[in-house]
């Protein structure tokens, strides 16, 4: 079997089939029991024009990034491709069309950038397409078909699978994209010789039709669902819009209610009156829109109304970067908002566990009758991975309101001061279980009151909450040297998968290095943090932000140095980038 | 179009670079582009037959790295093939599909391995070897291959000969007085070289031409005139060079055998030079042309054309002469360094 690992880079202009290619061959790799994850991006503004990067890295074992530099471009528009040149690694192969229809402007053709060691293969994509179905909308499958030549892969294994794909298409739109597939295959098979030395196995052994291949945005509105979600209200905003879409479709079909509001506020209001109501809601936005909700996440903590926000971070501050990737949003999603205000903060590492985090995030909100912020990032949003399908929820994560009991109703204390910071409540129209409900401090019984000891108490039981919750969520992930050593390097989010890549690589080079992550932030494992920090000599944050936010949160927590590795660059964090600095501290 | 000159050259071998050398020196902010339809930068030739026997490595071809060339900011274009040339509107076609103009034109894309008409019939039979690349895809055929025919006679088949009889090979040689190259041998020269060859253990048939060659499985049949009828596991020619100028015809630059240029190097268009295996120079005395062969012939004139072009008046010379040792014999030539 081959050990292959490789990352593919399709460029185009938008409205090639730029990104239908990558998703195309994902699907197929995955389908032969290849381990994928893609991220594709493309221009900041609408779609349908400009430059759009389908990336997708295929290996025989587990991926944890989708990888900084590439082995493979295929490239189907020249003068975008060029600038993806630089990720292409010294040995790396290139695709090309070396029959355009007309001559490229000096410096516009990719072919003239080759630099040694490069493997580039010209393939007449244009005149091929134009041969197999009469014009050169096919070109994205033609070069497919050049790639699988090159590559190894079957070519009848990729027509059925692609068949699959457009199984509901016109038969036409179908015969195109396999002829156009073939015709690319067989030239590039009789015409070419192979220099590379990358092959997939040519018979896999454990095919796999049945996964799941999504992005976190998925991953996040399944679990939603799998939990049983009953509203959705949001505003459309990149990266988070996809969550909306998705919800927009099968929420109704479950019985649920979408909205589409006329902005962040209404719509963080239409969740609160649905929690409110006893129904599990959530919404979905990006920092923009995060501030907007922010006055609201205070009632929710102070009114104790159950209410899940998803942000998907992008570049900052203000309208920033819509596309471009940071995990900038944690002090707010901390912080945001006035007064001692504890709200839960779970932040997946992977697409799979955008899906548990979505489950998790419900039932917390619900059962602690709390704000749960579940943060993810442009990097998760829209990677793509394949997973076996989740089993269901446990079904002890799906009714998980605290109600009170008959003898509690006789008196019923809406905000009754309880050892656990849980109050039992009722959904209103409960005979008995009339209360008030505001946003100013409180008694038991909901009424505003003002006086010290109230406030220091209530303040204390929404606290307390916090206590419990941490006995309920995940173990933090740990992994790599087991002993006392010298780096633990401690991630969060999306960049946890490069940091525990980074710590699998300096392990194999014999490096004493581990890792700690966690998917709750808030409230936040300290005592498992400090016990993995007390192993290790120095500790290093990495994390896509300027300011090392993270590393501000854990730095008084632990007895170690703590290092930073901060940047924002825009793209995902990369093994190698971390890789590096470990390198630097030792 | 940046308002700098831009100097484009097309070859990367001993003129090409020399020629380059030569406009950065004078000319700190020109644009430099160097083409090369080989995707190996620099190297040597002579050592190509080292490096299949595994006793030079790629960094011992290599003359110059290719961080060179960024150092010196010389833009170099690999495995680019110029297809056409319109010197009025001074514009090269490159073959994947993209144009370059320019301002000043060097042209120094070297020679080939000829094929005569009389083995033309069967030349997909027949093996060369003049390219890095080359080398590269022949090494494991080489290694495989116990019998090898060469058809000789030009001086680099006298090293690669060498060069099969130090890896153990068979080696048979047709040598035939149209293949000596780049100078004829008289009857007694040719003989002591049949001699020297034959006293290393390889056959020596003369006086004879190939009639059919065919593939018959991994191998092939070899029917010479003269009724020879042996298999080889492969068949390699050797048969002089010729220069590489298909290119240009019908540009209007002037070619006959090579590029036409003036003892200055300069073609019929002002701003187009050509130096190195693909010229051939007017010599007023004579009042005729000679073909340039040779490395270090390359390397001087790739340096005169730069600077005739840059505006100096210099006359090419051949290289002076030396005593070139082959086969045991001593040939007083401009033509050939020997490394
Ligand atoms: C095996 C071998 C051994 C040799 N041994 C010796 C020796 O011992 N002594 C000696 O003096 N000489 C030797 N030579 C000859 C010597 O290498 C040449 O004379 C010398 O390289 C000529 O230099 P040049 O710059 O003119 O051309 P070259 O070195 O041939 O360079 C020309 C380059 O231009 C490229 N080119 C051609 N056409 C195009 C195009 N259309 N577009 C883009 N690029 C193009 C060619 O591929 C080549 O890379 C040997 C040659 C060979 C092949």
């Amino acid at each position: 079997m081959s050990d292959i690992d490789i990352v593919v880079e399709i460029c185009g202009s938008a409205g090639e089939g730029t990104i239908s290619a990558g998703e195309i061959l994902s699907r197929f790799m995955s389908e032969e029991g290849y381990d994928i994850m893609s991220f594709d991006s493309y221009p900041a503004e609408i779609r349908g024009f400009g430059k759009c990067v389908a990336h997708s890295r295929i290996s025989r074992t587990r991926v944890l990034t989708p990888g900084k530099y590439s082995d493979v471009l295929i490239a189907l528009n020249d003068s975008h491709s060029i600038s993806q040149l630089p990720v292409l690694k010294e040995q790396g192969v290139l695709i090309y069309d070396n029959k355009p229809p007309k001559y490229h402007d000096e410096d516009k053709s990719i072919a003239g950038w080759l630099e040694p060691g490069m493997i580039p293969y010209g393939i007449p994509l244009n005149e091929l397409a134009i041969k197999a179905a009469g014009n050169a909308r096919g070109r994205n499958m033609v070069a497919l078909g050049a790639f699988a030549a090159l590559f190894g892969i079957s070519q009848d294994a990729f027509i059925q699978s692609v068949k699959r794909r457009y199984g509901k298409k016109k038969q036409v739109v179908i015969d195109n994209n396999v002829d156009s597939f073939v015709e690319g295959f067989n030239w590039t098979r009789d015409n070419v010789r192979k220099i590379d030395f990358h092959l997939f196995d040519s018979s896999p052994s454990d095919v796999k039709r049945d996964q799941l291949i999504i992005n976190g945005n998925e991953a996040v509105a399944r679990g939603a669902l799998a939990a049983g979600l009953h509203l959705y209200a949001g505003y459309p905003i990149t990266p988070a819009t996809k969550i909306m879409e998705i919800l927009s479709k099968e929420l109704p079909k479950k019985g649920g209610v979408f909205l589409q509001t006329e902005d962040e506020i209404s719509s963080i209001g239409h969740v609160m009156g649905a929690g409110f109501a006893g129904k599990r809601a959530m919404t979905g936005t990006s920092g923009p829109g995060f501030c907007l909700m922010s006055e609201f996440t205070g009632l929710s903590v102070m009114a104790e109304v159950p209410a899940v926000i998803v942000n998907s971070q992008r570049g900052g501050p203000s309208t920033g970067l819509p596309t471009k990737h940071e995990q900038s949003d944690l002090n707010i999603a901390l912080f945001g908002g006035s007064g001692d205000s504890p709200r839960v903060v779970i932040a997946p590492t992977s697409v799979d566990q955008c899906y548990q985090a979505a489950v998790l995030a419900l039932y917390i909100a619900e059962k602690y009758q709390t704000l749960v912020i579940l943060l993810i990032d442009f990097f998760l949003s829209n990677s793509i991975k394949n997973l076996d399908p989740p089993p269901p929820p446990d079904p002890r994560y799906l009714n998980a309101n605290i109600a009170p009991g008959k003898d509690e109703l006789k008196d019923y204390k809406r905000y009754q001061i309880t050892e656990n910071g849980i109050s039992p409540r009722t959904i209103p129209g409960t005979p008995g279980g009339m209360f008030f409900s505001t946003g100013l401090e409180h008694d038991e019984r909901g009424k505003p009151v003002y006086d010290t000891k109230t406030h220091t108490l209530m303040t204390e039981k929404r606290f307390r909450k916090h206590r419990e919750i941490l006995k309920e969520i995940p173990e933090p992930r740990i992994t790599g040297w087991e002993g006392q050593g010298d780096i633990g390097v401690v991630s969060w989010g999306s960049s946890a998968g490069a940091a525990e890549e980074a710590v699998i690589l300096a392990c194999e080079k014999g490096l004493k290095v581990g890792s700690f992550s966690s998917m709750v932030l808030s409230p936040f494992p300290a005592n498992a943090l400090v016990r993995f920090c007390d192993r290790f000599k120095t500790i290093l944050v990495p994390e896509m932000n300027y300011s090392g936010q993270f590393a501000n949160m854990i730095a008084p927590i632990v007895t170690r140095p703590v290092m930073r590795l901060n940047m924002v660059t825009g793209l995902p964090m990369a093994s190698e980038d971390i890789l590096k600095k470990i390198k630097e501290i030792k | 179009m940046p308002k700098n000159d831009h100097y484009v050259i097309i070859g990367n071998g001993p003129a090409g670079n020399l020629a380059a050398d030569t406009l950065r020196d004078s000319d700190p902010d020109a644009r430099i582009t160097i083409v090369s339809n080989e995707s190996m930068t620099y190297y040597y030739r002579h050592k190509l037959t080292e490096f299949i026997k595994g006793k030079a490595r790629e960094e011992d071809l290599t003359v110059r790295p290719y961080s060179v060339y960024k150092d010196k900011n010389i833009r170099l274009r690999l495995g680019q093939q110029v297809d056409k040339i319109d010197p009025n509107k001074k514009i090269i076609y490159l073959k994947h599909m993209e144009t370059v103009s320019y301002t000043k034109l060097i042209i120094a894309t070297g020679a080939s391995p000829r094929a005569l008409p009389s083995v033309s019939n069967f030349s997909k039979c027949l093996n060369v070897l003049s390219t890095y690349s080359d080398a590269l895809a022949q090494i494991p055929m080489i290694n495989k291959n116990k019998t090898f025919l060469v058809l000789g006679g030009d001086i680099i088949s006298f090293k690669f000969i060498r060069m099969l009889k130090d890896m153990g090979k068979e080696v048979t040689t047709l040598l035939y007085s149209e293949a000596f190259w780049p100078f004829s041998l008289e009857a007694d020269m040719a003989q002591q070289v049949k001699k020297s060859l034959s006293d290393k253990g390889v056959t020596v048939i003369s006086d004879d031409h190939i009639k059919s060659v065919k593939k018959s499985g991994e191998a092939f049949d070899i029917v010479t005139e003269k009724g020879l009828n042996q298999s080889f596991d492969s068949v390699y020619s050797f048969l002089g060079m010729i220069p590489n100028i298909r290119f240009i015809l019908g540009s209007g630059i002037d070619t006959d055998r090579g590029i036409l240029v003036d003892d200055h190097l300069k073609t019929n268009f002002d701003d187009v030079y050509a130096a190195g295996d693909c010229a051939q120079i007017y010599n007023p005395d004579m009042k005729s042309y000679w073909l340039s062969i040779g490395w270090n012939n390359a390397k001087i004139q790739g340096t005169l054309a730069a600077q005739n072009l840059l505006g100096a008046h210099k006359v090419i010379n051949p290289a002076p002469q030396k005593i070139l040792e082959v086969e045991g014999l001593k040939i007083n030539t401009s033509w050939w360094e020997s490394f």
